[in-house]
């Protein structure tokens, strides 16, 4: 199974799950830093060391870009 | 999970280099702490102002916005409005002023939105249009950066503006901070102060940067928690040039030795004070240009000058004689060139020294 990850303005991926995964895990398989998105996690926003499970969405709202 | 270092609910927010993490409450109370203490230490506002918050529609400037609104109405002399240069770009600008106009709505804020196209007479689209046409060595952020400061000022000015607030943030100051270090350019390092100016000229409005002290990825937070972040845009000009670079390289810095960003910072500042002393100026002497009357750095300013090579500003031969010589100099100057890249456009090849003149308008 695996963990949905939707990246605001650039679409989907999907981050096959492990079981003891944390956000921080998933955005490192996507090659991604964590200080570069605030990230939510069915709908609320959690810190880098929240564990996620099997099924999980999260949203990553990126931190860069201006304005 | 990480735990609220206040009340132990679960965490949003995990401040690494300060140790901290934050609830969702804790964490707001931990922004509005860290702006407060900005707005103090820098002198930001007086107890009166007339506060005009630039925004693009993008979260930092929003969520600026929406903070400031929140805590004008704590001060009593505190009035904030909000204006938004609209430069015309296509598939890009219309997102972002519907969704400010949605967030000014809700906050009940007077707004103003300025457009391109009314004030210089084109959108950005067409400038940069008919700039690649005349053959001119700029770059979009050029244009959009000197167009835009020349265009917030003035209305600014015209809402009564005594400050305009701007939503830079630490990020975007110690990228440009980074930058400017590795060109060597101390002139620019010294114009990254959380204030602009003191410009005395009748017609420079103030500008200030309340978020100087606040992470980026702060500022996103704040505008996600409070629905000012549900979408994104990118600027189809946006340059994944040097400043993408410099902030990949701080990025992960940061997140290899978590308060990097607050080290660059205070080695800006202490940078700032030895320049200060040394007389090291970023704004220098202010004048009127000859031909707008606008705030300049020289006899004619960048806005008018940009627009005299760009053939959307034309001066009678009797407007040129009235010029005093320094401007009229300029004119000329600017006249020669704009000649020399017609016919060059218009076939023959580009001479070595005639190239290398552009230059990017950075963080604007
Ligand atoms: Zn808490
Ligand atoms: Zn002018």
């Amino acid at each position: 199974m695996a963990v949905r990850v939707r990246i605001l303005g650039r679409g989907e991926r999907l981050v096959e799950y492990r079981p003891g995964m944390r956000v921080i895990d998933v955005l490192r398989e996507l090659g991604l830093l964590s200080n570069e998105y605030v990230v939510s996690r069915n709908g609320r926003v959690v810190a880098e060391d929240e564990e996620v499970s099997d099924g999980d969405e999260l949203v990553l709202y990126p931190v860069v870009s201006g304005g | 999970m990480a735990r609220c270092s206040v009340c132990g609910r679960p965490a949003v927010y995990v401040d690494r280099a300060g140790g901290v993490a934050f609830c969702e409450k804790h964490f707001l109370e931990y922004f509005d702490r860290k702006v407060r203490r900005t707005i103090r230490r820098f002198r930001l506002f007086r107890p009166r102002e007339r506060i005009v918050v630039a925004v693009s529609g993008g979260k930092d400037s929003l969520a600026l916005l929406h903070y400031l609104v929140r805590l004008s109405r704590r001060v009593p002399g505190w009035e904030v409005k909000a204006l938004l240069v609209d430069e015309g770009i296509k598939g890009y600008r219309e997102y972002t002023i519907k969704r400010f106009e949605r967030v000014a709505g809700e906050l009940g804020v007077e707004y103003r939105i300025v457009r391109f196209r009314d004030e210089l007479g084109y959108t950005l689209d067409e400038i940069v249009r008919l700039g690649a046409e005349r053959g001119l060595p700029y770059k979009p952020c050029t244009y959009c950066g000197v167009f835009r400061r020349y265009l917030m000022n003035k209305a600014a000015r015209e809402m009564g503006a005594t400050v305009v607030a701007t939503g830079h943030n630490l990020d975007d100051i110690v990228q440009t901070y980074l930058m400017n270090v590795l060109g060597n350019d101390w002139e620019k390092v010294a114009r990254l102060g959380p204030v602009s100016g003191p410009a005395s000229h009748p017609r420079f409005v103030r500008k200030v940067k309340p978020f100087y002290e606040v992470l980026e990825k702060e500022t996103t937070l704040y505008a996600v928690l409070h629905g000012l972040y549900d979408g994104f845009e990118e600027c189809p000009y946006a340059p994944l040039g040097e400043r993408w670079e410099i902030r990949r390289l701080i990025n992960r810095l940061e997140e290899q030795r978590p308060g990097t960003k607050y080290s660059l910072l205070r080695s800006l500042l202490n940078a700032l004070e030895i320049l200060r002393r040394a007389g090291v100026a970023g704004d220098g002497e202010v004048r009127s240009c000859a031909i707008c009357g606008e705030p300049s750095a020289h006899p004619v300013c960048r806005a008018c000058l940009l627009r005299i090579e760009l053939g959307i500003l034309e001066l009678s031969e009797e407007q040129l004689e009235k010029l005093p010589r320094e401007a009229r100099e300029m004119v000329l100057h600017a006249l020669r060139l704009r000649e020399k890249r017609r016919r060059r456009a218009s076939g023959g090849a580009a001479s070595p020294a005639d190239r290398g003149r552009g230059d990017s308008g950075g963080a604007g």
